[in-house]
């Protein structure tokens, strides 16, 4: 059937009905996002040092001194990135299946859900400077209540929670966990509430014990939501900022600077934005990298 | 005092937005002469002046107001407007506003900052009005001036110093066995009251590797041992001579002959020292308006002579006359005349932890009447030596603390970590130059 002129018409009128709707969020994208990214690439190509009238061009210099041993930046930005992913692969699982499993155990209608529920999340609500400070009281090495307890349980009480590595790793990973959890649990049992209680009947009726239940009807289910969530969560991990700055100062040395924190080191405390943008389209380009290759493994191979 | 993470936490806020504004800033600041008319005291039409300052905590937003106030009620042709930031947010709002001409006639920053802001053009040269208000060199603590200078000219009048001293919780060297009244002044000493420390189960001295206290005790011992941060020129980075692997060495054989507990957190030495768990700490002026402290016995003494002379870090902050766009002289002849009187009113600024600039002030019995604690600082501004005053040179500062950081944790030998940190230091004094010019 051909579309007659009416029918174009009405269909015109409800395009521009959508993109009169969508244009608000249009704007701000463009003006907020878009503009500033495509700005920050241009920057990227200059020895851009805000406070100087000369802003000189220098192509694809600030790329090329990444990749260049010995130049000013590429050793210590290949440490933070190493840093980072450190972070990002000691953090994710935790943050998905720790989630996961509270989820799960929510999901069951156990007596005061709600309470834990609330429990679990009250950490999120948190301000990254609250959470760093608390945990810096709680973890100090000499005085801090950790080591303490240690101690009078007779374990070691001289741990260098924030002070050496690996601890400060396990603190940091620990810290966001502890703070970030309540999130992707709430996420995920949104996502179990989701799935069909029919298809569990139908599971059990064919025989299936709860572990078969869980890997066929759970995790399949649970496959949308937990793109989202390994995403985001990645995504979040490879950002981390605050609690390296607060908790650890980047130290023992630099060990613990993250990226992030490198690149507004180089981009706002030494005024080198033409480095720092060049370094973010570098981290954009590697979790642009990861968010694919993400999709790409939970992808529904079943249809 | 903890002035860098602030200008970062601020900087962090305006990511993005200080590209954007930085571009729109476009033209040069023009201002129409590039010094303050040197006028004794401004005798001109009324003018109304703003005042940036960082001056947000502890006593500081008590004593400023009044002070103003009272300058205002004294000048009939000069109104002062106090404009109270947080530092990092200066750090990021001034040179903009400068060059929109929408910035102070009269601010106030760190040593380490003044010839960053004037290599910039930011800046009016105060030398004129500096001879006009009748100040000299010796009017200040030696090497003041200097701190306040950048290519031959001046550019910051003193404000305040605020050096580094020995603290001491005498409840702890009593228990010790150790006499109150004989604290230690020399390597020996200091060494020996440590042993006995240690025999007694306390350790003595808390080493750590961060800002205010790791590392201006590095800087101090390293200018101890005859060592210099930077060269004359500030081309070359000079922190790891032998002077400097000496005086860091030191410091990690303090740790590792067990006088200092190893993996200290940050701050967490001040506040051993005020729970009764350490003896000494290495500290900055501003520890004595610490309210914790008042409640434990305590004194502060000029910190020990370990290397082969007297030398201790100090930090210090300047006026400065923003060269705003189409800026008027007369506020900024008026600005002098308010820089002059607040320095001659400066004595109850001790209040704030940090010792006035002016010699004359500092001098007058009755400072020490009111703020007795600050004597043993006093005797130290003979031999203090100031942050190095270069454009930019806060980034190649920041690699100092890295190395005693890594030297401190054991991840490198001191000398080693020194050389890393050097070997960067000079690229960014390289990079400083081919930016700032100079």
């Amino acid at each position: 059937m051909r579309p007659g002129p009416q029918r174009t018409g009405v269909k015109a009128r409800r395009n521009l009905t959508a993109y009169l709707f969508l244009a608000p969020f249009l704007i701000l994208f463009t003006v907020f996002l878009l503009a500033p990214a495509f700005y920050g690439l241009w920057i990227s190509l200059h020895v851009w040092n805000p406070l100087l009238d000369d802003h000189p061009f220098v192509g694809l210099q600030n790329y090329a001194s990444l990749f260049t041993p010995g130049s000013l930046t590429s050793g210590d930005f290949w440490e933070s990135m190493g840093n980072t992913g450190l972070f990002t692969v000691g953090s994710v699982p935790l943050l998905v299946l720790i989630p996961l499993g509270i989820a799960i155990l929510l999901n069951r209608k156990v007596r005061g859900d709600s309470i834990f529920r609330a429990i679990f999340f009250a950490p999120y609500v948190l301000g990254v400077a609250v959470v760093s400070v608390l945990w810096g009281y709680l973890l100090d090495p000499q005085s801090g209540v950790v080591n303490a307890v240690l101690g009078l349980l007779g374990l070691p009480s001289d741990i260098p929670w924030t002070v050496d590595t690996p601890w400060t790793w396990i603190s940091l990973i620990g810290v966001t966990v502890w703070w970030t959890l309540g999130l992707n649990t709430v996420i995920l049992l949104a996502g179990l509430k989701g799935i069909n209680q029919e298809l569990y009947e139908a599971a059990s009726i064919d025989g299936a014990n709860s572990w078969r239940k869980f890997t066929n009807v759970t995790l399949p289910g649970l496959r949308p939501v937990m793109t989202f969530v390994t995403t985001v969560t990645i995504l979040a991990s490879a950002n981390m900022f605050g609690q390296s700055f607060l908790l650890t100062k980047g130290g023992p040395g630099t060990e613990t600077r993250t990226a992030i924190m490198y690149i507004a080191d180089q981009g706002l405390a030494q005024n080198q934005m033409g480095a720092a943008t060049a370094m973010s389209y570098l981290l954009f380009a590697f979790l642009a990298i990861v968010s694919v290759i993400n999709f790409r493994v939970q992808r529904d191979n079943t249809k | 005092m903890n002035r860098r993470p602030m200008r970062w936490v601020a900087a962090i806020a305006i990511l993005g937005l200080g590209a954007t504004l930085s571009a729109c800033s476009g033209g040069s600041a023009s201002p129409s002469t590039d010094s303050v008319p040197a006028d004794a005291e401004y005798d001109g039409p009324k003018v109304e002046i703003s005042f940036w300052n960082g001056w947000t905590g502890g006593a500081a937003p008590v004593i400023v107001p009044q002070l103003i106030e009272k300058f205002n009620a004294e000048h009939d042709n000069i109104v002062v407007n106090n404009n109270a930031l947080e530092w990092g947010d200066i750090a990021t709002k001034m040179p903009l506003a400068i060059k929109a001409g929408k910035g102070p006639d009269i601010a106030v920053a760190h040593g380490d900052d003044v010839a960053t802001y004037a290599a910039q053009g930011l800046l009016l040269k105060a030398d004129e009005v500096i001879d006009a208000l009748g100040y000299a060199e010796d009017d200040f603590p030696t090497g003041l001036m200097a701190a306040g200078s950048y290519g031959g000219d001046q550019y910051g009048v003193p404000w305040s110093v605020t050096p580094l001293g020995l603290y001491v919780n005498t409840s702890v060297l009593t228990e010790a066995g150790l006499d109150p009244a004989n604290i230690p002044t020399d390597a020996e000493s200091y060494l020996a009251a440590l042993d006995q420390l240690k025999a007694a189960g306390v350790q003595g001295e808390w080493v750590d590797g961060y800002v205010f206290t790791g590392v201006f005790e590095f800087e101090s011992l390293l200018w101890q041992f005859g060592g210099d941060l930077f060269n004359d020129d500030v081309s070359k980075a000079t922190f790891n001579s032998d002077a400097g692997v000496k005086a860091l060495s030191w410091m990690v054989d303090l740790v590792d002959r067990g006088y200092s507990p190893a993996d200290v957190a940050a701050d967490a030495n001040i506040n051993a020292l005020i729970s009764g768990d350490t003896a000494f700490n290495w500290n900055g002026i501003w520890q004595t308006t610490n309210e914790a402290l008042q409640s434990v016995e305590w004194t502060a003494v000029p910190v020990p002579q370990i290397g082969d002379e007297k030398a201790v870090w100090s930090s210090s902050t300047h006026w400065m006359f923003p060269a705003n766009k189409g800026q008027d002289p007369n506020k900024s002849a008026a600005a002098a005349t308010f820089v002059k009187w607040m320095n001659d009113n400066s004595a109850g600024w001790a209040e704030t932890g940090e010792l006035p600039a002016q010699n004359t002030v500092r001098e007058d019995p009755a400072l020490l009447e009111t703020y007795p604690a600050l004597e043993p600082f006093l005797g130290e501004l003979e031999y203090a030596h100031y942050e190095t005053s270069a454009p930019g040179i806060t980034a190649a500062a920041a690699l100092i603390t890295t190395a005693v950081s890594e030297a401190v944790q054991g991840k490198k030998s001191p000398k080693d970590a020194l050389d890393d940190a050097a070997t960067k230091a000079d690229q960014i004094l390289e990079q400083n130059k081919q930016q700032y010019g100079g």
